[in-house]
């Protein structure tokens, strides 16, 4: 689960977060918002970063972990929750979609559309692929 | 899916933490089990029946919905 490559990525996201921060604190990055990002980056790295160094040292939270990620009810429950989100998401949308068309929303209406469109698609081609492997 | 795993798993007197342990789940997925709630896959029915030294015909009873 927390093998080396994650390491080295962790190590990655801080420092580009440090980079990002020390730019925006010059100057040379004219904006609030590479600075934001670069503290987020380093905070979410070093806590990669711990969670990682803890994993090889406790016997007991690997352990945890490596449950909790190829637990066959926990798959299950991550794929119906994505499932739900898709329905859920479409759903929103084509409501908005014709809630702005009522309110004469031209531009959210068609942004909207398309959206649900895409989705649409996406799945119809995830189906063909997934009905191709299985 | 009913099963009788709750039972066989009290006649042998271990609790949820170790026969989660033991079949590699956690457990929550025992007690899903237990209840009734969720339906294990093959390979995870399999590796209970196993564990009680049963098929898996003794262990789920499987009911036509």
């Amino acid at each position: 689960m927390y093998n080396n490559k994650r390491l080295a990525l962790s190590i990655f996201w801080v420092v580009l977060g440090l980079v990002l921060f020390a730019l925006s604190m010059a100057k040379i990055l004219d904006s609030s918002y590479f600075s934001g990002m670069g503290v987020a980056l380093a905070v979410v790295g070093t806590l990669q970063i711990i969670r990682n160094l803890r994993y090889r040292k406790d016997k007991d939270y690997k352990e945890k972990i490596d449950i909790e990620v190829t637990d066959e009810r926990n798959r299950f429950i991550r794929l119906q929750s994505w499932a739900w989100t898709g329905y859920i998401v479409v759903f929103i949308e084509a409501a908005g979609s014709i809630a702005a068309a009522v309110l004469g929303q031209e531009t959210v209406r068609q942004v909207l559309s398309y959206s649900v469109c895409l989705i649409v698609c996406v799945y119809w081609i995830t189906w063909l692929v997934l009905s191709r492997k299985y | 899916m009913k099963n009788r795993i709750e039972q066989l798993r009290t006649d042998r007197g271990i609790r949820q933490e170790e026969l989660a342990r033991e079949l590699g789940v956690s457990r929550q997925t025992i007690s899903s089990l237990e209840n009734g709630r969720y339906n294990p896959s093959i390979g995870l029915a399999h590796k209970v029946a196993v564990f009680f030294g049963l098929t898996i015909e003794d262990v789920f009873i499987f009911e036509e919905e």
